[in-house]
């Protein structure tokens, strides 16, 4: 499974060591309002210079903020990237110990009660909003291991810097490169009693179906809904946002009990729970619109 | 192979076919036509890796079998016939 050349190249562009390690000095010796403050030139720079960075951001701007003129949909973007590059540096300093976060988890009890009455496990679905990793903070003391399907950074320098794989010995990543294995190992997990985390915005292959989302058709992925279908297992969407300085906000949205009405219109079934999804997250956008930071045009095709 | 174990192949692929067809919804295919031998992903039937979530239920559901092992489910998931031969040599007596 490969994404389109498009979404490699943004991630690729986005974030190196030296920046990482610029952001990680100013935040430890001189706080994380200043070094929020270099991040309006460096957004400016994107906004200015990176075109595909831009271009991936526009494609939401556009849907998000219609009739804007050339200007105004770039000074969305710029918003756009500001608000990314806090949650960043927030993430970073928290995970080098310079911040601690106010994360404020809504619906945990729901989740953990929903775990105590299945042994088998579950699909908690995301997406690339807010800061989406702390969605994962807040599985860490429900007993339960936590596998994220995820492809390995293309960027080493996020990854290195970030430390998504590594944070915890409770998380492991699942890559959806190879599809067969990517399969046996969710559905192992599920049957385990583990939790899986599936991104719901980010098709990895052609495996996406069409749903209104911000007033146009986008192309969503399925595969979190037909998992959980097969298995019977339901479907926890859990969404991050940023509140403010240093405060988050960790929510399980919803829950979905996946489950086919008639096997012989299966496609059109879990168009209708990708529909779902795609409503929530239409909602999210209405609520946090610079918190959506997949930056990849998923109304193309 | 003796002539039992053969018998029980037989009938675990004639088992797998309708399983196949019912659990992937493959309209066009009655479980006759599909080969013995039949290749599951890409050639032969043309599954795709989605496909592969029913078939791994199918697996759970209907011989207790959980595939756990990646590199073991690429042979096992292959064809028609190994997939009938994983369940053979692994079902639960």
């Amino acid at each position: 499974m490969a994404e389109n050349k498009e979404q490699r190249i943004v991630g690729k562009r986005r974030g190196n060591v030296f920046g990482f390690w610029f952001f990680r000095i100013i935040a430890r010796f001189l706080g994380l309002r200043v070094a929020y403050s270099f991040l309006y030139l460096i957004c400016l720079h994107y906004v200015l210079f990176d075109r595909q960075a831009t271009n991936g951001a526009l494609a939401y701007i556009k849907r998000r903020f219609p009739g804007k003129n050339f200007f105004v949909a770039r000074l969305h973007v710029f918003r756009l990237f500001v608000s990314q590059g806090k949650q960043l540096i927030d993430r970073y300093a928290a995970i080098s110990g310079n911040a601690v976060l106010d994360v404020k988890r809504l619906g945990k009890e729901q989740l953990a009660e929903l775990l105590r009455q299945r042994k088998e496990g579950l699909i908690l679905l995301t997406a690339h909003v807010g800061n989406w990793q702390i969605a994962l903070t807040v599985l860490k003391d429900l007993n339960r291991k936590v596998h994220v399907v995820m492809r390995p950074e293309d960027n080493p320098a996020v990854e290195g810097s970030l430390n998504i794989s590594r944070q915890d010995d409770f998380i492991r990543v699942i890559s959806p490169e190879k599809a067969l294995d990517s399969v046996i190992q969710i559905m192992h997990a599920i049957k385990e009693g583990d939790i899986v985390a599936v991104m719901g915005d980010r098709k990895y292959s052609a495996d996406a179906l069409a749903v209104d989302f911000l007033g146009d058709k986008a192309f969503f992925p399925y595969g979190g809904f037909l998992i959980a279908a097969a298995a019977g297992c339901p479907v926890v969407v859990v969404l991050t946002s940023r509140l403010g300085y240093k405060k988050y906000l960790v929510n399980v949205h919803n829950v979905f009990n996946p489950r086919y009405q008639n096997a012989s219109r299966k496609q059109e079934e879990l168009r209708g729970f990708v529909q779902e999804f795609a409503v929530v997250l239409e909602k999210y956008t209405q609520e946090y619109p610079y918190q959506f930071f997949l930056f990849s045009d998923i109304w193309k095709k | 192979m003796d002539e039992m174990q053969e018998k029980e192949l037989a009938a675990i692929r004639k088992n797998l076919k309708e399983l196949l067809v019912t659990s992937l919804c493959l309209e066009d295919i009655k479980p006759e036509e599909i080969k013995d031998d039949e290749i599951l992903f890409g050639e032969g039937l043309g599954l795709d890796s989605l496909d592969a979530v029913e078939i791994v239920v199918l697996l759970q559901r209907n011989f207790d079998l959980d595939v756990k092992d990646m590199l073991e489910g690429i042979k096992i998931f292959y064809s028609l016939d190994t997939l009938a031969r994983y369940v053979l040599e692994n079902r639960k007596k």
